[in-house]
């Protein structure tokens, strides 16, 4: 069979490859070839940089991922043994105090203490260069990491998987992760990583393949890292919370089945992360750090249950006090009847959240928005509106998920390398990236319109002002 | 091998959560890291909240112990919040307090709910980072301990949530927060030519968000130091673009972010601390700015205004006098969206 591989220039470890065949017929795994010929690599087995990484074509009979791994060099980093005899003050110090430590927890494992010591000793980090790099078979979910204290630990490469919805597990679902993190890692888990993200610190780049296929296997897909799709974070939802809008775990499924190979073949300029909230009370943080935010909303007025006010209020219930702290006004009760103005009401949720009288009004979908992030050029960025009224469809969002893949697809074909989402927006401006994206406008878009008359008009525009002339 | 997506949903969730999958009616906080919430059925679910080691770091050890509570307690299953809480859900209501002290055994602090402080979120810091300015697990660590007693019990006007991210990429969520840690580096990255020859140069170039990188001849690059303004980006593709200086080195505190939608809306926090140096192990001057900020909110906001709302309703200006916040230059914007936080009329607090 025809494989064309990538492989680093210095030292000749495959860092992804593909069926010739399948290479001409998947535009998907074509998008991700080109995207990785034109970029610089990090080698999973030398720890160097690569400028371009080297294109080969070869005739093999079998996969080699596991003869390839063979000759990858000893691992980066040595289990720490008989290390916890060096004195640690610093990290004793952060043991004390009633909050749970991490000091603690990191010293029942194999971490290397003095890498930790060192970076409190001499307030910086020990830790060197790192990145997102792939395994011929595992584009996405591994991060390598190397010392700058190559005396304490060569390094360590960390494995990422996609927690399981709601960041419910099974104890044997836990326990099997718990036994991964021992076998092939230092014994410590990071639960979550802010994305949701399982990462599990400290695997040998021998050990990275079988430590993927041991978390797939117990139903943990791994992922998440580089410039693909992110792990999709939603809030808790249907599982546990009334107020919940949308089907916001059906959601995440959905965009894992749609998306999975945008979310494990890194291929777009920068990362893009997803983030579902069922409600305007957005637990996931979506219209802050969201790339791509999709929150459920209601468009009807919210309803008041007068029976169950009533009950309510004569259990104590301060009415007076939600109606007073209402953002824009819109509540009115006399002492016997609460109105809410609707034109003035901005579906806030915060007297759904204090009244259990009150509930979400009807016709209800979600807002998409794009392009939240919280570094990159401009800064932090919350995410820009583009569609305030979305009908979201289970069971697979169709609606929903078509108009996020034409943004990323504009976001793919206009933006610059490393730029995120949030910086091409705001370099094209929301008039003209809505333009691409092909969604008319809206008022709810904007908070205000503009003060400016600095806008376009196209040829066909002034020639139809002309005709009309 | 990957490609397998998520786990079908009877993996992992418990027979309550998909009895009831989208018919709840009604939620209550019964006390502080309790909580119960009624299906339309009328069938009770009761959940235990505790916090969680810093940094959401947990050995097997621990994991395994939790596991043991979890099969005891819960059958067998467990969760964590978006904030990195443990919550064990579908409690025997008689068996809490019996849990509460077992959470306890194992050093976990039962609380984070309703008007309390939160699950503290940061990133990992010197524990595993090459750009982290300050250790955010450590200066969570110091600020969990200061506000212990706010975790289990219910003090505040509204929730408290505290983010730490150790430097400006935010993996720690600082600006998200009520009150937020950023770790900031205040040097220009030192270029390590022989390195920067191996990376592709014209990304560095083109990463750089102000223009201050400049390509030198042969195969490097130059930093113009007025124009660096030390946002990590250069540092991210090329390992010969070396950030991060013990001495110099240090941290911001930003106040007032919030995600929902009530109050004033999502906002991101503001920088109320342009710097305070790095002083592990446990940074005294942060917890002692911390809890400055905390203490005039709780005295000043009304009931469920949180920090950035009851901020807004008084003003900035207002704020910075009641918290006793020293003026600076650096809290003037001057970056590209500077004209947002700028003032443009007279409508002061004096």
């Amino acid at each position: 069979m025809l494989m064309v591989q990538l492989a680093c220039p210095k030292c000749g470890f495959v860092i992804e490859q593909y069926g010739a065949e399948q290479l001409e017929t998947d535009a998907q795994k074509q998008k991700r070839y080109q995207y990785l010929r034109k970029k610089q690599s990090l080698c999973p087995s030398c720890l160097t940089q690569t400028a371009k990484l080297e294109e080969r074509r070869v005739e093999l009979e079998a996969p080699p991922q596991a003869e390839l791994m063979a000759e990858a060099e000893a691992p980066p980093e040595a289990r720490a043994e008989g290390e916890a005899a060096t004195p640690t003050p610093f990290c004793d110090e952060l043991e004390r105090g009633p909050w749970p430590s991490h000091v603690t927890e990191l010293k029942q494992t194999r971490y290397h203490m003095q890498m930790y010591e060192e970076g409190l000793r001499q307030k910086r980090t020990q830790w060197g260069f790192g990145g997102y790099t792939s395994i011929p078979g595992v584009a996405s979910g591994i991060l390598m990491r190397a010392s700058a204290r190559p005396d304490i630990a060569k390094g360590a490469n960390l494995v990422r998987a996609f927690c399981p919805s709601g960041t419910f597990y099974s104890t044997k679902t836990f326990r099997a992760l718990c036994d991964v993190a021992d076998r092939h890692g230092y014994g410590i888990l990071h639960l979550h990583a802010t994305t949701c993200d399982i990462e599990v610190l400290g695997v040998p780049k021998e050990e990275l393949r079988a430590t993927v296929d041991e978390l797939v296997a117990a139903g943990l897909d791994v992922g998440s890292t580089g410039d693909a799709y992110r792990n999709c974070q939603e809030c808790i939802g249907p599982l546990r919370c009334e107020m919940v809008l949308v089907d916001s775990v059906a959601m995440r499924q959905a965009y894992f089945t749609r998306f999975l190979d945008d979310v494990q073949y890194p291929r777009f300029p920068h990362k893009i992360k997803f983030k579902l909230s069922g409600c305007p009370n957005d637990c996931t943080r979506s219209q802050q750090k969201g790339d791509i935010a999709i929150v459920g909303v209601f468009r009807d007025p919210p309803r008041i249950d007068e029976a169950r006010l009533d009950g309510w209020v004569k259990n104590g219930g301060d009415l007076a006090h939600v109606v007073r702290m209402c953002p824009t006004r819109a509540m009115e009760w006399d002492g016997r009847r609460l109105t809410i103005d609707a034109d003035a009401c901005v579906r806030c949720m915060y007297c759904i959240n204090k009244c259990p009288a009150i509930r979400p009004g009807g016709d209800r979908g979600v807002a998409v928005l794009a392009g939240g992030k919280m570094r990159g050029k401009y800064g932090p960025l919350q995410p820009f509106l583009i569609a305030p009224l979305v009908p979201a469809i289970p069971p697979d969002f169709k609606e929903v998920f078509d108009l996020c893949a034409k943004i990323t697809d504009v976001y793919d074909e206009h933006a610059r390398r490393k730029e995120r989402l949030g910086d091409f927006i705001y370099r094209t401006g929301i008039d003209e990236f809505c333009r691409l994206v092909g969604v008319a406008p809206t008022p709810q878009q904007m908070v205000a319109p503009r003060i400016n008359p600095f806008y376009h008009w196209t040829p066909e525009e002034l020639q139809a002002s002309r005709k009309e002339a | 091998m990957p490609g397998v997506g998520l786990p079908p949903l009877e993996q992992n969730l418990p027979p309550i959560v998909l009895r009831n999958y989208a018919k709840w009616v009604d939620h209550e906080e019964v006390r502080p890291g309790v909580l119960k919430h009624v299906a339309e059925s009328g069938e009770e679910c009761y959940t235990v909240r505790a916090g969680m080691p810093t940094n959401a770091r947990v050995s097997t050890v621990l994991a395994r112990r939790i596991a043991d509570l979890a099969d005891d307690f819960a059958g067998g299953h467990l969760r964590f919040t978006r904030r990195h809480s443990l919550e064990l859900v579908g409690v025997d209501p008689a068996r809490i307090d019996e849990l509460i002290e077992r959470l306890r055994g194992l050093g976990l602090p039962v609380g984070g709910t309703g008007r309390t402080f939160r699950n503290t979120v940061s990133c990992t810091g010197w524990i595993h980072c090459q750009f982290a300015a300050t250790d955010a697990p450590a200066v969570a660590k110091a600020i969990s301990d200061e506000l212990y007693e706010d975790f289990l019990t219910e003090r505040y006007p509204a929730k408290l949530k505290i983010s730490i991210s150790g430097c400006v990429n935010q993996c720690g969520e600082g600006s998200t927060a009520d009150i937020g840690i950023v770790g900031i580096h205040r040097d220009l990255p030192r270029v390590i030519d022989e390195e920067v020859a191996r990376c592709e140069i014209p990304l560095i170039v083109s990463v750089c968000p102000t223009g201050a990188i400049r390509p030198k001849p042969p195969k490097s690059v130059q930093v113009d130091p007025e124009r660096c303004i030390h946002c990590v980006a250069c540092a991210a593709p090329c390992q010969g673009m070396q950030i991060g200086d013990p001495e110099t080195d240090g941290l911001a505190v930003v106040v007032g972010g919030k995600a929902g939608n009530s109050g004033n809306g999502p906002a991101f926090a503001k920088f109320v601390i342009p710097y305070l140096p790095n002083t592990p192990p446990r940074w005294p001057e942060v917890t002692r700015a911390v809890r400055q900020i905390v203490e005039v909110w709780v005295q000043g906001a009304r009931r469920d205004e949180r920090i950035g709302d009851w901020i807004a309703r008084i003003g900035w200006d207002k704020f910075f006098q009641k918290a006793g916040l020293p003026m600076s230059d650096k809290l003037l914007d001057g970056y590209v969206l500077w004209p947002m936080s700028a003032r443009t009329g007279v409508r002061f607090h004096w």
